[in-house]
């Protein structure tokens, strides 16, 4: 039952990482043929911008959950961190209404508004397909707008910024060269 | 009529940031808004979601964030700071030239600047501050060669600023006047941005070794080792070789840079599992974690902010931007001078991915209506945007460089502000002689 | 109503030569009431992205290339199938007849926009720098770039010739370093993008004729009053011809630049060209039936041109 929690709560994250290993082989695969064998597989360019598509709407999600969207803080310096989190949360009522707007913006022209014929030039699967990334991701992400602002106001928890390079990683990292004075040269 | 859109559509955008709204909130809703004040209907904004991530160059973004990656987590990023450390010979202010140098070759891998720095100032800042070097000058040095990162290619904010200004042409009038413009790629971006590294690499070291000078800096009593720089050089054979693969597909055409990216990831999961060994299944997944939270982040501003400069241009804003300057002055050389000083101050406070997509539909029409080749005008304004890296108060490599040495921002801020000065002066240097940018690319027929 | 009218290509084309005429005549009928405003370069996103906004009636107009309609209302493919127009004479005769009407009736109904008005860019002519090319033996050995397109792929297999599809931004240098050897474009292309500085050889094949239509969203165009769509209409059809008339003017004009000032040397092609049409026509023609609504489509073109039938 953890392990079914702890995948729902980072599905965005699996989704992309697949997504990604996916087309960085596909593209490798691609170049491979060409270079070697001398041809080219006509649907693997295609079908990895679509792969590319959902990866980075999904990303933009998990982004979300880690609280890692850029915002410029500068002007927040001489508040107490408490003040901040209210106020950023204010900030992130936009945030959501712009998303719910968006939602229904794309649900209106994926079922709507597409032309009937859009599909895939090399696949011929309708584009529908790919845009519904789109509704889809945004849903997750106004999820994950709340689940972070309930968890650094409600539970009190610093949603740490991802940017910050952990430096004892980094060193520990730094130090392995050092212990084996040899190196390892294959 | 237009100003009153100006005012809805920057004044909302600056209200929102204000309050702390995250980058591609403030555009997005601010787009809105102004879609939703002219009556239009903003249904295009979904084909434009679609169609501004939807494009095979752009995938040369999480290519190159991997790949960045996976070399740090195979070994090949340290191997290559060792290399360029056992260059720091006898001669005033050597090990912090080595650091400047560690920074270029680490740039030769890595497309980002918080990264050269943290790398390259793990091991720099230490050994600098081991030979006596003060504390605060070692940390400055490195925050402000970090900025290489971004110069010397590849580099992802190229990549950024090559997608923001393909779908950037000249405007007409601008055709008219100067002929027609060279079409922007990020290819020749790459190849453009390499000797602009070396000319502010090269201001570094000269301001280095006299500032080493007055400080007393001398070099290593024991003088150059040319046993230590052969092995280093036997030891990182397979690192040197990263960015020959990386650099040599593109300069030779073989590779657009998105493949050039994917074959450098393959190349680094070789050496690293099977060579130096060092790569592990936690890393590899690690490097995917990253890559994935990263590249959402900034293509989430590429769609908001790709309905922003639409909504500029179908207003014809950029133009009146480009006149109101034009009727200041038509002389290029103080136009340049606005174009950099408007760029350090937006440095100063923005991130750089956010700050190129958010300045290139307003900035490249301006460049183009005074003529300046957009290769060229990209280039500067990278290298421009580099200098953000070491200025408060958003300066993530200042952030890094304290995190390691344990000096207060502030102070090393201010140690490097001779750094910055430099850099500046370089960068004028480059944006007035287009040549600098330009002969690279016409040479490898670009 | 001051339309928006969004253009893929840059100042000079026929496109623009299009859009000023249609401004021009909109403004004389309407006494001014009615201008356009021309935005050049894709600058309000690609071609085939503002089919769909001029569909959801965000965009007023577009002047764009015939290929990129297809994907949206199949039918009109029929005009960028090789060798079935073979004069400048014969693209206006369908363009401006009753098969024009018939495809934008189909337009309106797939991808809800009109088309008002044609340009004329001309015929796709090869160029190459390594010999003159005037039979499809010659053709053999070159390295051809075509656009991604498959009408335009399978023609060249159809000669025997594996054609590179390359993008169009990364073209000017890949023929310049010798990547590869040639491409097809009309004269009007071949001439703003100054190929004459890395081309020798034009041969003047006639395997596509370059249409360019303006259209309409059928929404925005819907919401006129009677009295404004019959101007918009009449304005299109003026727009049209005098976009033919622009396309003689410049053809001339452009041939005897690139022979002068560029150095180049233009062949036509052997014995009437009917050895490309005959291998082009048999292979192609039949691959691209069930899209453009049928052979019997074809014979109905092919009749009002006056040719012989299919089968
Ligand atoms: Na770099
Ligand atoms: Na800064």
């Amino acid at each position: 039952m953890r392990g079914f929690w702890y995948v729902v709560n980072n599905i965005e994250s699996f989704v992309s990482r697949a997504l990604l290993l996916t087309f960085v082989c596909l593209l490798f695969t691609q170049i491979v043929a060409r270079e070697v064998f001398g041809f080219s597989i006509s649907w693997i360019e295609e079908l990895s911008v679509y792969m590319f598509v959902w990866f980075v709407f999904f990303g933009a999600s998990h982004a979300a959950k880690m609280g890692a969207h850029n915002r410029v803080t500068f002007q927040f310096r001489m508040l107490p961190a408490k003040v901040v989190r209210y106020i950023e949360a204010f900030a992130d009522l936009f945030w959501i209404s712009f998303n719910v707007y968006f939602i229904y913006l794309a649900i209106d022209f994926i079922f709507n508004r597409m032309n009937r014929f859009q599909s895939s030039q090399t696949m011929g699967f309708h584009l529908s397909y790919v845009y519904i990334a789109l509704p889809i991701a945004f849903t997750l992400m106004t999820i994950r707008i709340l689940q972070v602002n309930y968890r650094r106001i409600v539970v009190g928890e610093d949603v740490t910024d991802p940017d910050k390079i952990d430096l004892d990683e980094i060193r520990d990292e730094m130090q392995r060269g050092h212990d084996d004075p040899n190196g390892r040269v294959g | 009529m237009e100003v009153s859109i100006v005012s809805v559509l920057f004044g909302s955008f600056i209200a929102l940031l204000l309050i702390g709204a995250p980058i591609t909130v403030a555009l997005g809703v601010a787009s809105l808004l102004s879609i939703i004040y002219l009556g239009d209907n903003p249904i295009k904004i979904v084909q434009i979601a679609f169609t501004s991530v939807a494009s095979f160059p752009l995938m040369a973004l999480p290519a190159f964030i991997l790949a960045g990656a996976l070399m740090e987590a195979a070994g090949i990023s340290r191997r290559l700071i060792n290399v360029a450390e056992s260059f720091a010979g006898p001669f005033t202010g050597g090990i912090s030239a080595a650091t400047v140098m560690a920074c270029l070759f680490f740039g030769a891998i890595s497309g980002s600047g918080p990264a050269t720095t943290a790398a390259v100032g793990m091991l720099m800042i230490p050994a600098m501050i081991q030979r006596g070097y003060d504390r605060g000058y070692a940390s400055a040095v490195t925050a402000s060669a970090g900025g290489l990162g971004i110069v010397i290619p590849p580099s992802i904010p190229m990549v950024i600023f090559g997608i923001a200004a393909l779908g950037m042409p000249a405007p007409p009038e601008a055709v008219e006047k100067f002929g027609t413009f060279q079409t922007v790629s990020i290819s020749k971006l790459f190849i453009a941005g390499f000797i602009p590294a070396f000319i502010i690499a090269g201001s570094l070291l000269i301001l280095n070794y006299f500032m080493s000078k007055k400080r007393g800096y001398t070099g290593s009593a024991d003088g150059w080792s040319a046993r230590q720089i052969f092995c280093e050089l036997y030891r990182g054979f397979f690192a040197l070789m990263a960015p020959v693969v990386i650099l040599g597909g593109i300069y030779t055409g073989f590779f657009t840079p998105t493949e050039a990216a994917i074959i450098a990831i393959f190349y680094t999961l070789v050496v690293g599992a099977f060579i130096y060994r060092e790569l592990t299944w936690e890393s590899l997944n690690r490097s995917l974690e990253t890559t994935t939270w990263l590249t959402g982040r900034v293509l989430l501003i590429l769609f908001t902010a790709t309905v922003f400069g639409r909504l500029l241009v179908e207003n014809r804003i950029p133009a009146i931007i480009a006149d109101g300057m034009l009727s200041l002055t038509d002389n290029i050389y103080f136009i340049w001078g606005l174009l950099i000083v408007f760029l350090l101050f937006v440095g100063m406070f923005m991130e750089t991915l956010a700050a190129i997509l958010i300045l290139v539909p307003v900035m490249l029409p301006v460049a183009y209506s005074v003529g300046i080749d957009p290769i060229h005008f990209g280039v500067v304004m990278i290298c421009t945007l580099g200098i953000g890296f070491q200025t408060p108060p958003l300066g993530e490599n200042l952030f890094i460089a304290s995190g390691i040495s344990n000096i207060s921002i502030e102070e090393i801020s201010l140690r490097a502000l001779p750094f910055a000065a430099v850099n500046t002066i370089a960068i004028f240097v480059i944006a007035f002689f287009p040549e600098l940018s330009l002969w690279l690319p016409r040479l490898f027929g670009y | 109503k001051n339309f928006k009218i969004a253009l893929g290509d840059s100042a000079g084309s026929a496109q623009e030569a299009l859009g000023k005429a249609f401004v021009a005549a909109l403004e004389e009928k309407s006494g001014g009431a009615h201008t356009g405003d021309l935005f050049l370069n894709g600058q309000l996103g690609s071609e085939q992205d503002t089919v769909n906004e001029a569909a959801m009636g965000t965009l007023d107009m577009s002047i764009l290339a015939i290929n990129n309609v297809t994907p949206f209302s199949p039918t009109v493919g029929i005009l960028t199938l090789p060798y079935v127009i073979l004069s400048l004479e014969e693209a206006e005769t369908l363009t401006q007849g009753a098969i024009g009407d018939e495809l934008t009736a189909n337009t309106i109904e797939d991808a809800g926009v009109r088309i008002l008005g044609w340009s004329y860019t001309g015929f796709r002519r090869l160029t190459n720098s390594v010999r003159p090319v005037e039979t499809v033996e010659d053709l053999q050995g070159l390295v051809i770039r075509v656009p991604k397109n498959e009408i335009m792929i399978a023609t060249y297999n159809a000669w025997g010739v594996n054609p590179t599809p390359m993008a169009w931004a990364e073209t000017f240098a890949a023929l310049q370093q010798g990547v590869v050897d040639g491409q097809d474009n009309p004269y009007l292309t071949i001439n703003a993008m100054k190929f004459d500085e890395v081309q020798t050889y034009i041969t003047d094949i006639r395997y596509i004729f370059s249409l360019e239509p303006l259209v309409i969203s059928e929404q925005v165009f819907q919401d006129l009053s009677e009295e404004d769509q019959q101007m918009l209409i009449e304005a299109g059809k003026e727009a049209t011809l005098v976009s033919a008339q622009f396309l003689r003017d410049q053809e001339e004009a452009i041939k005897e630049r690139l022979t002068t000032e560029g150095g180049m040397e233009i062949t036509q092609p052997a014995n009437n060209e009917e050895e490309f049409i005959s291998l082009a026509t048999e292979a192609v023609w039949p691959q691209f039936y069930d899209s453009i609504g049928g052979i019997e489509k074809m014979n109905e073109v092919l009749a009002i041109l006056g040719r012989d039938p299919v089968e």
